[in-house]
């Protein structure tokens, strides 16, 4: 018995062993079924690879590619996901584009997504590839952000956006007419059409027992948006532009006079105050955050659907969007090409992506066709035409100064700041632990303390 | 032994029995406090998961709702995100990883229990000072390497090293010096057994409950672990429950389901608990007879 | 020595020498593993150390070499006067041993009414499955629930402003003695039921005839544990509070989940192998990580030491 026993543990071990070595490949996650109503060709495959690999960060677009896109025959998708937590997402990418050249073709990264926060070190890089090459070009439809975001310092385009994320001011109806006398989207814009103006509707909502935010970060990519200069200069040393500056000092006054609550984003906290019995008068979002981040709003017991409007507030500014970069080297240029075009210029899987998705699309026609339309109103916003709303926001949206550092630095700078929002620490002391942030995380930039 | 300590105390007055039942009973409302801690993290983690999104972000509760079997299909059948795989791929790689780490240990510390070599002294204080070592200082450079081979996505980093654990190994030794004497190894020599042969019919067997001890503990380990793993991993098929529980809480707006995430967090910690609840005879007794002087 | 004593020596010794070829085969495999699994990484890492090697975005920069640059930054005070690495070494022990007081205190307190046959304690192999319970459960799983649990508009704020206790929500991830508390709690809970079991082991081995002859002598049960159990117990006490030790210093998963990588309020949380850990990411800044690594590496061996020297000289002074 005991020697049977050991038998078969040597034998198990070895079976381990030799099975766990080896990197099997192509047995990717389910390929997506060529179901759905896409109208796009299937493209030419003969010369072309078998294996067609994307990466990305979420399953958003998976979910749009394998209801509107048809792949072609013989063709198996693969979807490599990396969440974006902490730049995971991106290291993963950068070790797959570093091995592009000597991958083996069904390893080859065919596609892949980026945001804006990143977006520029991909496109100013080699590994990305100019996308004229395979007769993909920047169609008037786009929104001109989108594609100098996605171009070089050359103006070489290496990608295209297929969702635009025009971000708005949301802000409560009730709670408004009780602040301003009116919800009037129009008269509330101008209550709030500048940073000065919203800083006094705040000391008003708080006279009245409001909240202007629920977080002490919602304004913070408005302000990061918009700045006239990038995060480290020519020398690669750090900078503040004004901007992020003039967001330190929001932040700390509207923390001191109670404008708003210590909370994240994505806080318990702040998504309490969804609720109808919440007191905040505005949120900060695109189209998908109030489609799907406010449950607690649409909630049909203690939610207060309908009682929410938009209007561009202070600044304009988008949240997110997504980019589809084409890879240099990779081997299946027609399926690409076919997929950015499908996904941009398509009239019919724009529609479908705004009409069934609620996004908002690349397509200004497209978009417009929605905006127009008297009858296309979104219930959660009281019916209110929110894609009318973003069509002229989207106008003014800037697409400046990125630095490839981009989206470490934004996405802690606000938490690092907070002991000092709270008054618990110096400002001084706040910078100089920014600093040491700046230095684990990006060591090539020279921070002030080290010039 | 024990008759004598208690005729004793029989013999004692009521006042001393009335104390007794007052520090027993002191005694009882500390492990009971301690027991609702401990638990504490289980129920809620269970109530959590019988919660929906839409529940969860309405708030905290202490009573579990009716939610349970709409996690568990969603968990479960989560494209993206295959539990199954994860629990395959985090049981195959903890399984080998206990098997090696007790079987090579105990070989290791046999040798230099049972034989008497140059350089055996060396080998011990070696292996203990390695065990001073914080694996961190070697990981950076570990993880380095394994790039450079182009080991991403293999299992065998991830288990070849378990054969070296000087901690495993160090109690191995103890539990042998206590309960291992040398005569029996005399009498299978004589018997004309070859060494091998002697340690895995005849020492094996006796050392059983350490090595069931120690099995638990690295299989909780290595199915806890995270850091290397996320680091060398990431094609879905291959990879663990750590890493696949981390890539739920990326703010994927569209699919933000904690109710699901809860259930995935419940499904990855139970294999554990099973495999816990089988062998906790063992550890007690394990831990308990590995100090007993034989 | 009678002539057959000699004979079974001389026997006893070729036998011995004759299998020594054994020991070197069976210690082979742990020792081959080891130097490639371990040792060349450890050299590699050490190595490392006195690089400048990172990636700037997708270009690498370096390796080139820098002598003790790395460690010179390391130890280099920030533009408000505080060195990052000696904030971080105080936040991990500090940490480290606001947990590990209660788990040994605790732990020897149950291993001693377990192990009492006045007290006859009921139900104990459900009592010890419980305590190692928590051990099982994912830091990360673990520092989550923590996270829902202790938030401004969690439960423990909940109950604590019904009953009056307070009367604003605390903040107990802005308050550093909160955060601090909390992880040391949550260590306390996944550890404290493994050095039980621990303690349990070691005082089921000491002598029964010892108890029973104090007892004789009149001792009573504070002087039998402080004269008797404890020093007896040192070995085994040594050993847990050095593994222990060390388990602390590498402190990661439960703070780097609990304050979500930031180590906030004012890095007052953040632990050495979290310091380690960020310059890892996104960075793979090998130079400095190193240079971390060895520090972390030192400073273990050193209060290894000081733990095991300070606590055998206790040990034997107080043995009769």
């Amino acid at each position: 018995m005991k020697k049977a026993l050991s038998i078969l543990l040597v034998l198990v071990l070895m079976v381990g062993l030799l099975a766990g070595c080896g990197d099997k490949t192509g047995t990717g996650t389910p390929v997506s079924p060529p179901s759905g109503s896409g109208t796009s060709t299937p493209a030419k495959t003969a010369e072309e690879g078998k294996v067609f690999n994307i990466y990305a960060w979420n399953e958003e677009f998976k979910g749009f590619f394998e209801k509107y896109y048809t792949v072609p025959e013989g063709i198996t998708v693969n979807w490599i996901i990396t969440p974006s937590d902490g730049g995971a997402y991106q290291e993963k990418l950068d070790a797959a584009l570093l091995a592009q050249e000597s991958a083996s073709p069904d390893e080859k990264v065919d596609l892949f997504l980026a945001e804006a926060d990143y977006i520029l070190k991909y496109v100013e890089s080699d590994l990305t590839m100019d996308v004229s090459t395979i007769g993909v070009t920047a169609a008037p439809t786009m929104y001109q952000y989108t594609v100098q975001a996605a171009s070089d310092s050359q103006g070489r385009m290496k990608g295209v956006s297929f969702q635009c994320c025009p971000a708005a001011v949301i802000y409560r109806r009730s709670i408004a007419k009780d602040v301003l006398g009116t919800d009037d989207p129009a008269k509330v814009q101008e209550a709030i059409s500048d940073w000065d103006k919203f800083d006094a509707v705040a000391a008003k909502a708080k006279e009245k027992g409001y909240y202007m935010t629920a977080s002490y970060v919602e304004t913070y990519r408005t302000f990061s948006n918009n700045c006239s200069m990038p995060w480290v200069d020519a020398n690669n040393k750090l900078q503040f532009d004004p901007m992020i500056l003039a967001y330190l000092k929001q932040a700390k006054e509207y923390l001191e006079k109670g404008y708003t609550l210590p909370a994240g984003i994505w806080d318990d906290e702040k998504n309490q105050q969804m609720f109808a019995t919440g007191k905040t008068m505005c949120f900060f979002g695109p189209a998908w955050y109030y489609n799907f981040c406010m449950g607690n709003a649409m909630d049909p017991e203690k939610g207060c659907s309908g009682d929410w409007a938009i209007v561009q507030g202070p600044q304009a500014y988008f949240w997110g969007g997504t980019w589809l970069l084409a890879p240099a080297g990779t081997d299946n240029p027609t399926m690409l090409k076919d997929i950015m075009d499908t996904f941009t210029i398509n009239e019919e899987v724009c529609s479908k992506l705004v009409e069934n998705e609620m996004q908002f699309s690349n397509n200004t026609k497209v978009n417009q066709k929605f905006a127009d339309d008297p009858n296309y109103g979104n219930e959660f916003l009281g019916g209110q035409n929110d894609t009318a709303v973003f069509v002229e926001l989207a106008k003014n949206i800037k697409f400046e100064h990125k630095t490839q550092y981009d989206q470490l630095l934004n996405e802690q700078l606000p938490g690092v700041f907070l002991d000092y929002f709270l008054g618990n620490i110096t400002e001084d002391q706040a910078y100089a632990n920014y600093y040491q942030y700046v230095n684990e995380k990006y060591p090539a930039i020279i921070t002030p303390d080290e010039a | 032994m024990v008759s004598y300590v208690y005729l004793k105390h029989n013999a004692v007055n009521r006042k001393a029995r009335l104390t007794l039942s007052l520090y027993r009973a002191a005694v009882y409302a500390v492990l009971i406090f301690l027991t609702i801690l401990c638990l504490f993290s289980f129920y809620l983690l269970f109530v959590n998961s019988t919660r929906s999104n839409a529940q969860l972000q309405a708030g905290f509760r202490i009573l579990p709702q009716e939610n349970f079997l709409n996690n568990l299909v969603n968990a479960w059948n989560d494209v993206s995100i295959s539990i199954p795989v994860g629990l395959k791929n985090s049981f195959f790689i903890a399984f080998l990883t206990a098997a090696l780490t007790t079987y090579f240990s105990a070989l290791t510390a046999f040798g230099i229990h049972a034989y008497n070599f140059k350089g055996r002294n060396f080998a011990f204080v070696f292996i203990m000072a390695v065990m001073m070592i914080p694996p961190q200082v070697g990981a950076v450079g570990f993880i380095q390497i394994c790039f450079k081979l182009k080991l991403t996505n293999n299992y065998l980093p991830l288990i070849l090293p378990s054969i070296a654990a000087p901690i495993v190994f160090f109690y191995m030794k103890q539990y042998m010096e206590s309960v291992l004497s040398l005569e029996i190894v005399e009498a299978a020599r004589c018997d004309g057994s070859n060494e091998f042969s002697t340690f895995n019919r005849i020492v094996l067997p006796i050392i059983r409950p350490a090595i069931a001890v120690q099995a638990i503990f690295s299989f909780v380990g290595s199915w806890n672990n995270y850091f290397i793993p996320a680091l060398l991993l990431d094609k879905a098929e291959r990879k663990t429950v750590p890493i696949m529980i981390a890539q739920l809480r990326s703010a994927d707006y569209s699919k933000f389901d904690m109710g699901k995430v809860y259930m995935f967090i419940l499904l990855a910690i139970l294999p554990v608990i099973i495999v816990y609840v089988f062998l906790s005879k063992f550890i007690i007794k394990g831990v308990q007879a590995g100090a007993i002087k034989g | 020595m009678p002539r057959q004593i000699e004979e079974n020596i001389a026997i006893r010794r070729h036998r011995s020498v004759s299998y020594a070829k054994w020991g070197y085969l069976f210690i082979a495999p742990f020792f081959i593993v080891y130097i490639l699994c371990t040792l060349i990484p450890q050299f590699l890492t050490v190595y490392n150390s006195f690089f400048e090697s990172y990636m700037d975005g997708l270009k690498q920069v370096g390796p080139n070499y820098v002598g003790i640059k790395n460690y010179i930054a390391l130890f280099t005070p920030d533009s408000n006067g505080v060195i990052g690495i000696i904030k971080y070494t105080q936040n991990t022990l500090i940490i480290w041993i606001l947990g590990a007081v209660p788990q040994f205190v605790i732990a020897m307190l149950l291993a001693l009414f377990f192990t009492s046959y006045r007290l006859n304690i009921k139900g104990q192999p459900f009592f010890k499955s419980v305590i190692y319970l928590p051990n099982l459960i994912m830091a990360s799983a673990f520092a989550m629930l923590f996270f829902t649990l202790f938030s401004n508009v969690g439960p423990v704020n909940q109950l604590l402003l019904q009953t009056g206790i307070i009367d604003q929500t605390f903040d107990f991830f802005r308050s550093k003695v909160s955060v601090r508390l909390l992880i040391a709690l949550m260590n306390f809970l996944m550890w404290f039921g493994n050095t039980t079991i621990l303690f349990m082991a070691g005082i089921m081995g000491i002598d029964q005839e010892l108890f029973e002859s104090a007892t004789i002598d009149g001792a009573n049960s504070t002087q039998v544990f402080f004269r008797i159990t404890l020093p007896l117990l040192m070995p085994i006490v040594v050993y847990a509070i050095i593994t222990a030790m060390i388990g602390g210093l590498q402190m990661f998963d439960v703070p780097q989940v609990l304050t979500n990588r930031l180590g906030n309020p004012d890095r007052t949380a953040l632990t050495l192998v979290m310091y380690l850990n960020s310059y890892l990411t996104p960075s793979k800044n090998y130079g400095m990580s190193g240079a971390v690594s060895m520090y972390l590496f030192i400073i273990t061996a050193f209060l290894s030491m000081i733990v095991y020297r300070s606590m055998i000289r206790q040990g034997t002074s107080s043995r009769r």
